[in-house]
């Protein structure tokens, strides 16, 4: 084997697979973009923010530890909220329009850093579903959870709403271009290296004096027809005489 | 030979030596007559086997461009279509083929009858004549090696252009009674291992390797080849 790639060669073997290169790019990009235009689901998000608050405290300061375990309460009504005892109600009171199990999915919960709000975030093909869904969820966990936990400390803080100019949270569509054409490069990459591997040709002058060990007596450059019009035709040649043509035959 | 190629050969051949003398390929042909010169110290080099390790690497181009340096130069120049199997220098000289080397090698006509002149003065022109059955049994013949003397006598110089050497022997034949041979590379087209097995081919032909020429080199830089004097 040759010695091992620099990076000059490296920079040249891309350069003379430009186009490849370019091309792969494009095309992957090009059918990223169209794929999630064209074949992927919108999906739109909603979300309702829930105020936990805390208990009613006889103490005249906050005590570390109360902090802590209300943000264990907290990480408590987060399971709560997800859990059959809950969502089977909210199935109920959308007329079975979607199952449990779609619901778990559908909704994530989370706890905003180091408050006692939560987000109660819907993911739904429908943007007026998901703030439905978002909003009965809310409702039902607000009125359970006084049964559940014997305390009444959930207020709704903002309920999930339709403005009707709702974009699309996923597919993110500069995302999967760029994803798609960064996939279509490094494949490019891949071919013009291993092009360049099983490469056997002879390369240059110095290339193949080291396999000959013979003289290079010079280098023709390629021929090219456009540079020289007319020229190198062998017709073209004019004032050709030949002797004794045709004797003989 | 498909009718394609025919057509291929018919119209690419390349005599830019003879046409445009300023030409940097020109220049660059002028060079290789140079290195040929140069390679040979104790022995003047009368006649050359141009050949390579495959098809289409651009051996009859060469040898023709070569040619007409030669003559240029003023030497008596010769050049010969060894390639009794695929024969191109009469589609190259615009010529008629229908009679050549195998004409004067089977006796039927002299090689005076059979050379043609070309208007550069000093280059003559033998083309291959009708492709025999027994190429490589010609070209071993008795009466190739008193061809051979024959023209070495009244040429400077006596190029042939061959066939590649890994497919049949025949370049391996003629090396052997020429002076020098030159093995033409194509550059990123000939496989090296092709190349190093045409080179021990013409070893064990015990001929005297002048050297290599790198043939279909691309241009990348376009200013550094600009004809010197040119502009």
């Amino acid at each position: 084997m040759r010695n091992p790639v620099s990076l000059k060669e490296l920079v040249l073997f891309i350069k003379k697979r430009a186009l490849l290169l370019i091309s792969l790019t494009l095309l992957f990009g090009g059918a990223a973009y169209l794929i999630t235009t064209y074949f992927m689901t919108p999906m739109y998000q909603t979300s309702t923010q829930l105020l936990i608050n805390e208990e009613k405290s006889d103490q005249p300061y906050v005590n570390v530890s109360e902090i802590q375990a209300n943000l264990q309460l907290i990480n408590t009504y987060n399971v709560i909220i997800k859990s059959p005892v809950i969502l089977e109600q909210v199935v109920e009171a959308m007329n079975s329009e979607v199952t449990v199990a779609e619901l778990n999915e559908k909704i994530t919960v989370q706890n905003v850093q180091d408050s006692q709000v939560v987000n109660l975030i819907v993911t739904d093909v429908d943007p007026v579903r998901a703030a439905r869904i978002a909003n009965q969820t809310a409702q039902v966990f607000q009125n359970d959870i006084s049964e559940l936990m014997n305390v009444d400390n959930v207020n709704i803080l903002s309920p999930a709403i339709v403005t009707g100019n709702e974009k699309p949270v996923s597919p993110d569509l500069y995302l999967n271009t760029a994803a798609g054409s960064l996939t279509g490069f490094v494949i490019g990459f891949i071919i013009t290296l291993l092009l360049e591997y099983f490469n056997n040709t002879v390369k240059d002058e110095q290339h193949l004096s080291e396999i000959l060990s013979i003289p290079i007596l010079g280098t023709v450059d390629t021929m090219n027809n456009k540079k020289y019009p007319d020229k190198i035709i062998s017709g073209n040649v004019s004032n050709i005489d030949t002797r004794r043509k045709g004797y003989g035959s | 030979m498909g009718v394609k190629k025919r057509k291929k050969m018919h119209q690419k051949r390349i005599l830019l030596t003879l046409s445009d003398p300023r030409a940097v390929i020109s220049e660059q042909f002028r060079t290789i007559r140079t290195n040929i010169k140069f390679s040979a110290i104790d022995q003047t080099i009368k006649s050359i086997v141009i050949t390579s390790s495959e098809a289409e690497e651009g051996k009859s181009t060469v040898a023709a461009n070569l040619a007409v340096v030669f003559a240029q130069e003023g030497k008596k120049t010769l050049l010969i279509d060894a390639d009794l199997r695929k024969p191109t220098v009469q589609y190259t000289f615009n010529l008629m083929n229908t009679t050549g080397l195998t004409s004067v090698l089977s006796h039927q006509v002299s090689f005076g009858q059979a050379v043609h002149k070309t208007h550069l003065s000093e280059l003559d022109v033998l083309t291959s004549g009708p492709i025999p059955p027994n190429p490589s049994e010609l070209l071993s013949s008795r009466a190739m090696e008193n061809l051979m003397k024959e023209v070495k006598e009244e040429y400077d110089m006596v190029i042939f252009d061959s066939p590649p050497v890994i497919i049949v022997t025949d370049a391996q034949l003629l090396a052997n009674q020429c002076d020098g041979s030159i093995l033409v590379v194509r550059s990123n087209h000939t496989d090296k291992e092709k190349v190093m097995k045409a080179k021990e081919l013409l070893n064990s032909a015990n001929t005297r390797i002048l050297g290599a020429v790198l043939n279909d080199k691309k241009v990348i830089n376009n200013n550094y080849y600009q004809y010197y004097g040119e502009k």
